[in-house]
C-alpha cells in the first residue's frame, strides 16, 4: 500500500499531459501539421487543440468546453494531396500527418427576433423567419461539414415542410459550432433554424405531465411549508435520522 | 403494385387534403405507394427556370433514392416513382430528362454528390394520374360505388401537367385525362375553355392582382358553360383557384364562389372511401354543401 | 516503446484485461455491492484527495483569514492583482449600467432573463463573458436536473437527500430554496421550448442519481446541459439583452464597502473599460482549471475561480473552501479524453464500475465523494486498477451493461455524446467497457449566499457554482444545473427589486484592492503570484521557455 500522500503525486504525475502541458522528453512518434500555413512538428496523437498548444498558440478563441459540447473550436483543414476540406473540433479530433489547419473562432449568422409565446406552431412560421430555408438546393454540404455527423441539409428540409417533430430529432445534437453555416453556398444559418424549431417543438409538440402540474400546485398552496419549518429547525442529529430513515424507491 | 412515393413539401402542409386523398384512391385501386424514407424539396421554380446545373440537385438526389428503394427491395417496381404534385412532377421530370440525355451533366452530379451512389440516369418520374389511365379507366368504374351522378365537373390542367410536351402527360392543346377519369366516377364534364390557362402561379406571393384576374377568368368561364366545381392536380393552382376566391369577391362583388377539388377527392368520395379520407374540410370553398344538395354526401 | 498495436481503440495487453469484464458481466448483471455503512464511508473518504494529507492550507488574509482550502485556491487568494490601481483610469466610464451580470452560463443568462421578467429593461442590463456566451461548465452538464415532481417524491425528500449528501453542512434555507424552486425550473424551461426526455405515456423520463432515494433526474438526453442552456441563451438573444464577450472582469470596483462596477479586460485588444453598474451578479463558475492535486478536469477552459478572488479582494465572504468534488467517473484512457466527464446516468441505467479481475468492487452509485474514493483505493491501496499506456490508473466502467439491462438500443438513445466522444477514438462503449478514474468536477463551496442569491457585499449577487452554501461540502448529481437555474433567476429577481427600489450608482473606486495589497505586503506574501489567471497555461515547457513578452 503507498501512501496517501504519495498516492496523490503518483496520480499527479500521471496526469501531467493534461494539467501542465506536453513535455518533449516524453514523446516517441511525431507528425507535421500546418497552422495557418506554418509548419510545426508535434507530437503524435494529440488532439488538434493539444497539439496547437504545443506549438506554442495560446487560445483566447476558439477554445471552449475541451470536451465536445461548445462548438467553440470550429475547424477546417485539408490534407496534403487530398481535395476535400474537411471540418473537426480540435478538441475532439487527432491530428495527423500534413494537415492544413484553421480556426474558425465565429460564424456570421443572421438570427431571428420572434418571441416564443406568442409564435403560431404552424408550418409557416419557420419560413416567415428564414425564407432563406427555401434556397436550398439540397446539395448535402452542411451535412458533410457537420463534425457531429448530423443529418443537416434533411433536417433543413424538414423545416421547410414544417416538420418540428423531425428537425427537432434530427437537429438534437446540434453544437451550434457554425460550420454549416460558414459552407452553405445558399446561405442558410442551419442551426439558428434547428433552435426555433427545436423550442418551438419542445413548447408547443411536447405536454407537459399533469403529475408535474400538479406539484406546481400544491407548492403554490404551501402544501409543504409546514414539513419545511420542522426541517429548516432540525438539528443536526435530527437531519442524519431522517437521512437514515430514507426508503429508497424500487428501481 | 408498390411504388416510391415522392410528396413535395405542401402535402405535408396546405395541400394535406391532396395526399390522404390521392393515398386511398390509390390504395383502393391496388396501387401502394411508399413514402421515401428521406426526400427533399424537389427545388420547383429554381430548378425550372434556371438551367443552372446546381438547382437539379436536388431533384437528382430523389431520383438516387428512388434507385436505392428499387434496390432494396422496399418496392416492387424498378426505377419507377409516382408524385402528386403537378410542380414537382414536372421539375423532376425535368431534371431526370436532362441528365439521362446528357451525359456530362450526368456525370458532374454524381461527381458533385460524392458521398451519394451514382444515379444511374433510368428513373422514371411518373404521376398518379398517368398510372391510373394507364392501367384503363374501367378498372376505376370497377371501384366505384357512389357514381358522382349530377356533378358537373370543369376539369383543369393548367401547366405543369401538361407542358412542355415532352414532360406533359397529356396532349397540351386538348387534355382529357381528368375528364375520362371524372367520367368513370360517373361525373358530368363540362369543358372549359380556360382549362389550361396559366393560374397565375407564384405570381401568388408578391403580385396577387394578377393571380385574382386569371382566377376569375378561370372560374367564371367554367361557370358560364354550367360547371359547378373545378378539379385540379396542383397545390399552388388549389392556392390560387380555391383560397384567393376570397379576394375574388372582394373584386368582383357578383362573383359566387365554386368548390375547387383535387382530383383525387373526387376518386375517394366515388370510392365510398368516408369524409375522412376526402378531407373536405381542408379546402377552402367548402365543397360539402354541394355535395349534399347531389346527395352524394 | 514500440507502436503499440490497437484493436477496437485499445492496445492488446488491455484488450486481454477487457475478455476479464465480458467472463463476467453476466453474473454480475444481477448482483450490485450494497451500499456502504456510514463507518464504511468514513473509512474509505480517507484516500480522497480533499483528506489525504499534504494538499490544503489556511488562508492568511481577508474575511475568511484561518479557513483552510486547496493550496491552488490560496494561493489565487493569496496573489496581487493583474494591475496595481494607479495604472488605471477609472474615472472615464465605457458602460453605465442597471445591472451587470458577469458570467453567461445557466446562472448568468437565466438571471439576466428574470431580472428582465422583472422589470429591469433589455438595455440596462449588460452581461459579460470571459469567452463566448454560453462558453461554461453548464454547457457540459450531461447527466439533468433534479427536480421532485412525482407523487412518491416530494421537495422535503429532495432536502433530506441533498443534506446528507451534503454531509449535513448545506445553509438549510438556501437548500429549501433549491429544491421548492425546481419543478417550477423544470416548467419554465418547458415553456422556453426546451425538449427533455420522455416516456411513450408522456410522462418525463426520470432516473436516479448517486445519492438519491428518489428517481428525479429530468434530462435531455446526455446533451441536458446544451440543451437547457441554448434554449435560454436563444431567449436572452431574442430579446436583444447586450452581451460583450471575451472581456473577462479582472477587477471589481467598490465605493469602499458596495460593490459600484467593474474592469473588464478585453482579451484580443488587451484594453481595459470601465463598467459602472448599479446592481452586479457574479456568475463566473467553478475552478477545475486550476488542476487541484494535479487532478485532470471535466470543467471548461474559463473555469479558474476568477470570480471569488476579485470578490474576496471587495470583502465578499467564502463558504465550503475547503472541499472540492472529484467527479468518480472522468476519462481515463484514451490520453487525449484524460479528465472528461462521463455523466453519473451511465451507472444510473446499470454501467457497473469493475476492477482488473473482472469483479464489481463497490455500489455504483454512492455519493460522488464516496465513489471517487472507493475508485482510488481499489486503484492505488488494492492495486486493482489497470494501467494505461501513459501510466495512469483506472477502473472499467462496464458500459455494455446498460444493453443488458435495458435492452438494445438504450445507450444509443440515452447516450449520444458519449458514444460520440468514444467513437472518435475508435472505441465503441456499447460492446467494450472503458476505463474511467476521478477527475475535478466542481467547487463545493464559494461566495457564500443567502436565499435570494445575496452576498454579505451590497450590489453582489452570486449564482451559480461561484457561489457557496447550497450543497455544503458536497454537491449531488442532478443540483448544479438546478442551482444556476435556481440561483440564476432568485439572484435576477432580487437584484431586479433591488434596483425598483431605488438603488443609485456608486463611486468608483479600487480602494478595496489597495487595503488587500496592503494586507498581502502586511503577511509577507511575495509579488510573484497575481491573479485572476484567466486562463490555464498548457503550453508547456518548451514554449514558455522561449517566451518573451514585447
Amino acid at each position: 500500500m503507498e501512501d496517501k500522500k504519495d498516492i496523490m503525486q503518483i496520480i499527479a504525475d500521471a496526469n501531467k499531459s493534461v494539467t501542465t502541458g506536453i513535455d518533449s522528453a516524453d514523446i516517441e512518434h511525431w507528425v507535421w501539421i500546418h497552422i495557418m500555413g506554418r509548419a510545426y512538428q508535434v507530437p503524435a496523437g494529440l488532439t488538434i487543440m493539444q497539439a496547437m498548444e504545443y506549438a506554442g498558440y495560446k487560445f483566447i478563441t476558439s477554445a471552449g468546453c475541451r470536451a465536445g459540447f461548445c462548438g467553440a473550436c470550429a475547424t477546417m483543414y485539408r490534407k496534403e494531396g487530398e481535395y476535400k476540406l474537411q471540418t473537426a473540433m480540435a478538441c475532439q479530433t487527432r491530428v495527423e500527418d500534413g494537415m492544413f489547419l484553421v480556426q474558425i473562432p465565429f460564424a456570421p449568422a443572421q438570427e431571428a427576433t420572434y418571441d416564443i409565446t406568442k409564435e403560431p406552431y404552424a408550418a409557416s412560421t419557420l419560413l416567415e423567419h428564414y425564407p432563406e430555408i427555401a434556397r436550398c438546393v439540397a446539395c448535402n454540404t452542411c451535412t458533410k461539414a457537420c463534425p457531429q455527423d448530423l443529418e443537416v441539409m434533411d433536417y433543413i428540409q424538414d423545416a421547410l415542410r414544417g416538420d418540428y417533430k423531425k428537425v427537432a430529432e434530427r437537429s438534437f445534437d446540434c453544437i451550434q459550432c457554425g460550420l454549416c453555416a460558414v459552407r452553405c453556398p445558399a446561405e442558410i444559418t442551419q442551426f439558428n433554424v434547428g433552435m426555433l424549431a427545436r423550442r418551438m417543438y419542445g413548447r408547443y409538440g411536447m405536454t407537459e405531465p399533469e403529475y408535474a402540474k400538479a406539484r406546481l400546485t400544491e407548492l403554490d398552496q404551501g402544501k409543504y411549508d409546514k414539513e419545511f419549518k420542522k426541517l429548516l429547525a432540525a438539528d443536526v442529529e435530527e437531519l442524519k435520522k431522517r437521512y437514515a430513515a430514507r426508503e429508497r424507491e424500487a428501481d | 403494385m408498390k411504388i416510391p412515393y415522392y410528396p413535395g413539401c405542401s402535402l405535408k402542409t396546405s395541400a394535406k387534403n391532396l395526399e390522404v386523398s390521392a393515398l386511398a384512391a390509390a390504395e383502393k385501386l391496388g396501387i401502394e405507394m411508399v413514402e421515401m424514407p428521406r426526400w427533399n424539396c424537389c427545388g420547383t421554380v429554381f430548378s425550372l427556370t434556371s438551367d443552372d446545373l446546381m438547382h437539379h440537385v436536388a431533384s437528382v438526389r430523389n431520383l438516387v433514392r428512388v434507385q436505392e428503394m428499387s434496390e432494396n427491395g422496399s418496392v416492387d417496381t424498378t426505377n419507377k416513382m409516382v408524385t402528386l404534385c403537378s410542380m414537382c412532377f414536372n421539375t423532376m421530370k425535368s431534371a431526370a430528362k436532362r441528365v439521362r440525355e446528357n451525359a456530362e451533366d450526368l456525370v458532374k452530379i454524381n461527381s458533385f454528390m460524392d458521398t451519394e451512389p451514382d444515379y444511374n440516369g433510368n428513373v422514371q418520374v411518373l404521376h398518379l394520374l398517368e398510372i391510373i389511365r394507364d392501367m384503363g379507366f374501367d378498372k376505376v368504374s370497377a371501384k366505384v360505388t357512389r357514381p358522382l351522378e349530377g356533378l358537373k365537373i370543369a376539369p383543369y390542367y393548367g401547366c405543369m401537367l401538361i407542358r412542355p410536351k415532352e414532360i406533359g402527360i397529356d396532349d397540351p392543346e386538348d387534355p382529357t385525362i381528368g375528364a375520362q377519369l371524372f367520367k368513370a366516377l360517373g361525373a358530368e364534364i363540362v369543358d372549359n375553355p380556360f382549362k389550361k390557362v396559366c393560374c397565375g402561379a407564384y405570381h401568388t406571393v408578391h403580385n396577387k392582382d394578377t393571380v385574382i384576374e386569371l382566377a376569375h377568368d378561370i372560374l367564371t368561364h367554367a361557370q358560364e358553360e354550367g360547371g359547378e366545381a373545378i378539379s385540379t392536380s396542383c397545390p399552388l393552382c388549389a392556392f390560387n383557384l380555391d383560397n384567393r376566391q376570397k379576394e375574388i369577391k372582394e373584386k368582383y362583388l357578383k362573383f359566387k364562389e365554386m368548390p375547387v377539388f383535387y382530383f383525387s377527392q373526387l376518386m375517394t368520395l366515388a370510392f365510398g372511401l368516408g369524409e375522412d379520407a376526402c378531407m373536405f374540410e381542408a379546402n377552402y370553398v367548402d365543397p360539402r354543401p354541394l355535395l349534399k344538395s347531389k346527395n352524394l354526401l | 516503446m514500440a507502436e503499440l498495436k490497437f484493436i477496437g481503440g485499445y492496445p492488446e495487453y488491455m484488450r486481454e484485461l477487457i475478455e476479464k469484464v465480458n467472463s463476467t458481466r453476466a453474473q454480475r448483471k444481477d448482483y450490485t455491492p450494497p451500499a456502504m455503512t456510514p463507518q464504511q464511508r468514513e473509512e474509505v473518504l480517507q484516500v480522497h484527495p480533499d483528506f489525504a494529507p499534504g494538499g490544503k492550507r489556511a488562508i492568511s488574509i481577508g474575511v475568511n483569514k484561518g479557513d483552510i482550502g486547496p493550496n491552488e485556491v490560496i494561493d489565487l487568494l493569496e496573489a496581487y492583482p493583474l494591475v496595481t490601481p494607479k495604472e488605471i483610469d477609472i474615472s472615464n466610464v465605457d458602460y453605465e449600467v442597471d445591472l451587470l451580470i458577469i458570467g453567461g452560463g445557466l446562472a448568468g443568462t437565466a438571471a439576466a432573463l428574470w431580472a428582465n421578467n422583472e422589470g429591469v429593461a433589455t438595455e440596462k442590463i449588460l452581461l459579460v463573458n470571459k469567452l463566448r456566451h454560453g462558453d461554461s461548465n453548464s454547457i457540459m452538464a450531461q447527466g439533468g436536473t433534479q427536480a421532485a415532481d412525482r407523487a412518491n417524491d416530494s421537495p422535503a425528500i429532495h432536502f433530506i437527500d441533498a443534506m446528507g449528501g451534503g454531509h449535513y453542512t448545506n445553509k438549510p434555507d438556501v437548500l429549501k430554496g433549491l429544491v421548492e424552486d425546481a419543478p417550477y425550473i423544470i416548467h419554465w424551461l418547458k415553456e422556453m421550448g426546451t425538449i427533455f426526455d420522455k416516456e411513450p405515456n408522456g410522462d418525463y423520463v426520470e432516473r436516479w442519481g448517486g445519492g438519491t432515494c428518489r428517481k428525479r433526474m429530468h434530462a435531455c438526453a446526455d446533451y441536458t446541459g446544451l440543451e437547457e442552456l441554448r434554449v435560454i441563451i436563444d431567449e436572452f438573444r431574442t430579446r436583444g439583452i447586450p452581451v460583450l464577450e471575451h472581456n473577462p472582469v479582472i477587477e471589481l470596483l467598490t465605493d469602499g464597502s458596495k460593490v459600484t462596477g467593474v474592469v473588464l479586460w478585453n482579451l484580443e485588444t488587451h484594453q481595459y473599460k470601465i463598467v459602472r453598474a448599479k446592481a452586479t451578479i457574479l456568475a463566473t463558475g467553478g475552478f477545475g482549471r486550476l488542476h487541484i492535486r494535479g487532478f485532470p478536469t471535466t470543467n471548461h477552459y474559463g473555469a479558474t475561480y476568477d470570480g471569488p478572488v476579485i470578490a474576496y479582494r471587495a470583502g465578499a465572504k467564502l463558504l465550503d473552501t475547503d472541499t472540492v468534488q472529484y467527479h468518480p467517473t472522468g476519462a481515463a484512457y484514451p490520453q487525449q479524453i484524460i479528465g472528461l466527464l462521463l455523466t453519473e446516468k451511465l451507472r444510473s441505467m446499470g454501467a457497473q464500475p469493475v476492477n482488473v479481475d473482472g469483479e464489481a468492487f463497490v455500489f455504483p452509485l454512492e455519493p460522488r465523494d464516496v465513489e471517487a474514493s472507493a475508485f482510488i483505493r481499489e486503484c492505488y491501496v488494492h492495486d486493482k486498477g489497470i494501467v494505461t499506456p501513459t501510466g495512469m490508473r483506472g477502473v472499467w466502467l462496464d458500459t455494455p451493461m446498460i444493453e443488458l439491462k435495458n435492452g438494445p438500443g438504450s445507450t444509443a438513445k440515452a447516450f449520444p455524446g458519449m458514444i460520440r466522444m468514444y467513437k472518435r477514438f475508435d472505441i465503441d462503449m456499447i460492446k467494450d467497457p472503458v476505463l474511467v478514474f476521478p477527475t475535478l468536477h466542481y467547487q463545493n463551496g464559494g461566495v457564500e449566499t443567502d436565499p435570494w442569491g445575496c452576498t454579505n457585499l451590497e450590489g453582489l449577487w452570486v449564482a451559480g457554482e461561484v457561489s457557496g452554501g447550497v450543497h455544503g461540502k458536497n454537491r449531488l448529481m442532478g443540483n448544479s444545473t438546478l442551482d444556476c437555474l435556481v440561483y440564476g433567476r432568485r439572484s435576477g429577481m432580487s437584484a431586479a427589486k433591488y434596483l425598483k427600489n431605488g438603488a443609485k450608482f456608486g463611486k468608483l473606486s479600487l480602494d478595496h484592492v489597495d487595503r488587500y495589497v496592503k494586507m498581502l505586503k502586511d503577511a509577507g506574501i511575495k509579488p510573484e503570484r497575481k491573479a485572476p489567471i484567466i486562463l490555464p497555461e498548457y503550453r508547456g515547457k518548451a514554449v514558455l521557455a522561449r517566451m518573451i513578452d514585447l
